[in-house]
């Protein structure tokens, strides 16, 4: 700053203020602001600012063939990233009438689960370090490293497997890889009563996250909000049981609820997903072995593919909510349109705007954690 | 003359053995306590929790995550920079108190990556500032991050990393390819040429016809239009 420019401006006295909060900020998630307008510490007004992770996927997906898109969509949500590929590839089979066979379907779940307790334990990391509890997010961030072993294993990739591509998913899985998930799985689930004792049932955490941003039912389905922050306010509804894909129509979980609809039940939630998830991997491990046959349709040449011309929209569960991809294809070798519904989109602009409103400044960081937002996803 | 101006800080070229293992021990510190700047522009700032916790573990080497731009000494590109994340980039780079270093980590620092063809990331790094050392990957592996690092604190004791003057020194080119992406009038809060001076780093391309359409641009800075909403409209109800 030049301090011969500088002069003070004469303002009227007055105890409200206005703050940016990030990008550069550690309470935020990820490259993302928030325009803040305060009365002491209490939040009066907020409005998100979006867009420093554009980067134009849905013209970007315009401009390559269908089978390139497949390394290009896991970037649009960065800690969950399997559940993309697996959409996009689901909206391709649909408009090619591809059948996928029955091993690679059972395959994908234990990618998607896998997956799904990989972004739960980084979220809750980085939630707990949010009201100053950093042993969480060691804990969380380190405990998730094992399953990105895993995904290292049987993908190649640790964070972007780029494993379902349409008709199937591209390798078999490694001898003896099955038993290595069973060893996580166990030490995952022997480490929860730890997790426990050090976040969810900690006072420090509990009273924080106790009535910060609240949203009833209704207005959670008014902002079109999904996903564990629905099931927080009370209403089971997930894209896994009432629209299955895959097959988790013949899978055994439950849909966890809880009733508060704040930051806690949010949080809760997502720590009884774990659980099932847990639940349906064992599921997947009894079953593989005995599921033979091949695990991928046979496809045309991809660099020559000309998908037959159609319209499709499909859904998945994410760990972050409902997303789908609406796909139009003119016959080409190339989309003609693609279009992704994150759930953060909702959760990142238009909840946490109104969910700010009343709490304190500190607060506002946690609210946004707990609804799991992901920017890139929010930005595309 | 007061006692401080006799320490020879930066490079002393005097002759006094001294000052040259003077020299050497402020580079070995520095290199032993590095704070790297939290921002997260790009999908490569996944690996950086890993990276930093309890299994990679950088905190060994010395390095730490620092909340402040004013305190880091590591301006850490984690991705693809978009148009507006790149503003905020300049900005905090040139908030830094000297020495600074940047390391790009990603293919996307280094020449755009898989968003090659976007229109809305800037491709080149170092076109805009001046860059220590890439770690090339999409995404580089936290291994690969930590030795990134380890390589950054050699070249530190060595001397070598001292990209941060380059900007001093060129600063009309920087300058230049930054008018090309946000216009003419692009100005920043700090005055580069003032501590350019200061530090007596000025060279051959400080000044040039970028810094030039810079001074005709230049506006006395007002205070910043954090004014929220101001162009939203009452609700008519
Ligand atoms: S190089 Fe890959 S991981 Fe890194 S920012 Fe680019 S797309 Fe993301």
């Amino acid at each position: 700053m030049r301090p011969e420019n500088y002069e003070a401006q004469r303002q009227p006295p007055s105890n409200e203020y206005e703050l940016n909060f990030g990008p550069n900020h550690p309470g935020i998630e990820g490259n993302y602001a928030l325009k803040v307008k305060l009365h002491g510490d209490v939040v009066i007004e907020a409005n998100a600012d979006g867009g420093y992770l554009h980067r134009g996927f849905e013209k970007l997906m315009e401009q390559r063939l269908w089978i390139q898109n497949i390394a290009l969509v896991p970037r649009i949500c960065v800690p969950d990233p399997s559940p993309m590929e697996l959409c996009y590839s689901m909206a391709v089979e649909q408009l090619c009438g591809l059948v996928v066979p029955k091993r690679a379907q059972w395959i994908r779940v234990l990618q998607l689960e896998l997956s799904r307790i990989a972004a739960h334990l980084f979220t809750f990391g980085g939630h707990a370090a949010t009201t100053g509890m950093y042993s969480t997010m060691y804990w969380g961030v380190t405990d998730r490293d094992l399953l990105l072993d895993l995904f290292e294993e049987f993908t190649g990739g640790r964070v972007y497997s780029i494993y379902n591509i349409p008709g199937g998913v591209r390798r078999e899985l490694p001898p003896g890889f099955l038993q290595r998930v069973t060893e996580t799985l166990d030490y995952i689930e022997s480490r929860l009563p730890d997790y426990d004792n050090l976040f969810f049932k900690n006072q420090v955490f509990v009273r924080r996250a106790k009535g910060v941003g609240v949203m009833t039912r209704e207005q959670a389905l008014a902002w079109g909000v999904t996903g564990p922050n629905l099931r927080a306010t009370g209403l089971a509804f997930d894209v896994r049981r009432d629209d299955p894909y895959q097959v988790y129509d013949q899978l055994e979980f439950e849909i966890p609820t809880e009733e508060s609809g704040d930051a806690w039940a949010r949080t809760l939630v997502r720590r009884h997903e774990l659980m099932e998830s847990i639940r349906i991997l064992r599921q997947v491990i009894d079953a593989l072995p005995d599921i033979h046959g091949s695990i991928r349709a046979p496809i045309p040449n991809p660099l020559a593919w000309n998908v037959p011309a159609g319209e499709t929209y499909t859904r998945v569960e994410s760990s972050k909510g409902e997303l789908c991809y609406y796909v139009v294809s003119d016959g080409g070798p190339k989309p003609y349109r693609v279009h992704v519904r994150g759930p953060s989109s909702m959760h990142a602009v238009q909840v946490l705007e109104k969910l700010a409103i009343g709490s304190r400044i500190e607060d506002i960081a946690q609210t946004m954690f707990s609804l799991d937002a992901c920017p890139p996803e929010v930005d595309r | 003359m007061s006692s401080i101006n006799q320490i020879p800080v930066i490079e002393a070229k005097r002759g006094n053995p001294l000052s040259k293992v003077f020299d050497e021990l402020v580079r070995f510190c520095r290199s032993r306590s590095l704070f790297i700047l939290h921002y997260c522009t790009g999908c490569g700032a996944i690996e950086l929790p890993p990276a930093m916790t309890s299994r990679f573990d950088m905190e060994r080497l010395g390095i730490q995550p620092m909340v402040s731009p004013r305190q880091a000494d590591i301006l850490l590109i984690t991705g693809y920079v978009s148009i507006k994340t790149l503003k905020r980039v300049i900005l905090t780079y040139e908030q830094m108190g000297s020495p600074k270093y940047v390391i790009g980590i990603c293919s996307c620092t280094v020449n755009g990556g898989m968003y090659w063809q976007s229109y809305a990331t800037a491709k080149k790094l170092d076109e805009y500032m001046p860059v220590d050392l890439y770690i090339a990957g999409c995404m580089p592996r936290p291994e690969a991050v930590i030795a990134g690092l380890q390589q950054l604190m050699n070249r530190i004791q060595s001397g070598e990393a001292n990209s941060w003057e380059d900007y001093f020194r060129n600063y009309d080119y920087y300058l230049g390819n930054q008018q090309k992406l946000f216009g003419d009038n692009w100005q920043t809060p700090t005055d580069i040429i003032t501590e350019a001076k200061h530090y007596n780093l000025m060279g051959e391309g400080t000044f040039g016809e970028h810094t030039r359409l810079l001074e005709q641009h230049q506006k006395p800075l007002e205070a910043l239009d954090m004014r929220l909403g101001h162009n939203l409209k009452e609700p008519t109800e």
